[in-house]
């Protein structure tokens, strides 16, 4: 299994949320964080901004819906046709183990599921 | 070395934190996070949605409220991994959906910032 980090802009979040809902994928984690990229922050004037405010949104999906997930989120992020800078980053990470609290069914990243005793 | 990333109700916090000292674990991060799960999706607006339905697929996007949980990260040796996971499913389980959900990812390397060891040195022993 495979754990996408999406940073983006706070305005697209929900247009990326919407996307990914009809895509089929409901579940998502969001987070509030604030950064910079290669672009060094925003200079307005004699001041650089360099905490500018994202959302980084958590999901986890199968190995083989990786491409389709990261392709709805960067039509869903992008800012008009061509993109522009500050559109955010999509981070790729393994996940070897998921663990559903509620039923105690353990999914590995091999594909077996079980059910977990406590 | 493993990383747990778990998701848990607000209102279990304090006693995830309790169990995670009692069984040996002290140190960890938590944030707050908002979130959905699979769980809650409305059967009759997804099969309008499938259908084509302008109604249904703009509900979809709207209608499911994102809920405030907590998030806890843990980095822990692979040998503790195990009890980490027990112990936060047996103390945040109640059966109905919304308990939340544990992810286990590869760490590559942990460096202590104040004593500048790395490895597992790093990481919290019984």
């Amino acid at each position: 299994m495979i754990m996408i980090k999406s940073i983006v802009r706070p305005d697209k979040v929900d247009n990326v949320l919407a996307a990914l809902m009809e895509a089929g994928f409901p579940a998502v984690t969001k987070l509030s964080v604030v950064g910079r990229g290669k672009q060094r922050g925003i200079k307005i004037g004699e001041i650089t901004y360099d905490e500018i405010p994202k959302e980084l949104l958590l999901t986890v999906v199968q190995d083989q819906d990786k491409d389709y997930v990261i392709k709805t989120v960067i039509e869903a992020a992008r800012t008009g046709v061509k993109g522009a800078y500050g559109d955010g980053k999509i981070f790729v990470s393994p996940v070897e183990e998921v663990y559903t609290i509620s039923s105690g069914i353990r999914e590995m990243s091999s594909g077996e599921v079980e059910e977990v005793t406590i | 070395m493993k990383e747990v990333m778990a998701i848990v109700r607000l209102n279990m916090m304090n006693k995830t934190k309790k169990a995670l000292s009692d069984a040996g674990i002290s140190s960890m991060t938590a944030r707050d996070a908002l979130g959905r799960g699979k769980g809650l999706v409305d059967r009759s607006l997804l099969e309008g949605a499938e259908k084509g339905y302008e109604e249904a697929i703009a509900q979809l996007g709207h209608s499911q409220r994102l809920i405030p949980k907590r998030l806890i990260f843990v980095v822990l040796p692979d040998n503790l991994v195990d009890t980490a996971v027990k112990t936060i499913i047996k103390v945040n389980r109640t059966g109905k959906s919304g308990d939340g959900k544990i992810f286990v990812t590869p760490v590559m390397d942990s460096v202590s910032v104040r004593t500048g060891e790395f490895g597992t040195a790093v990481l919290d022993e019984i």
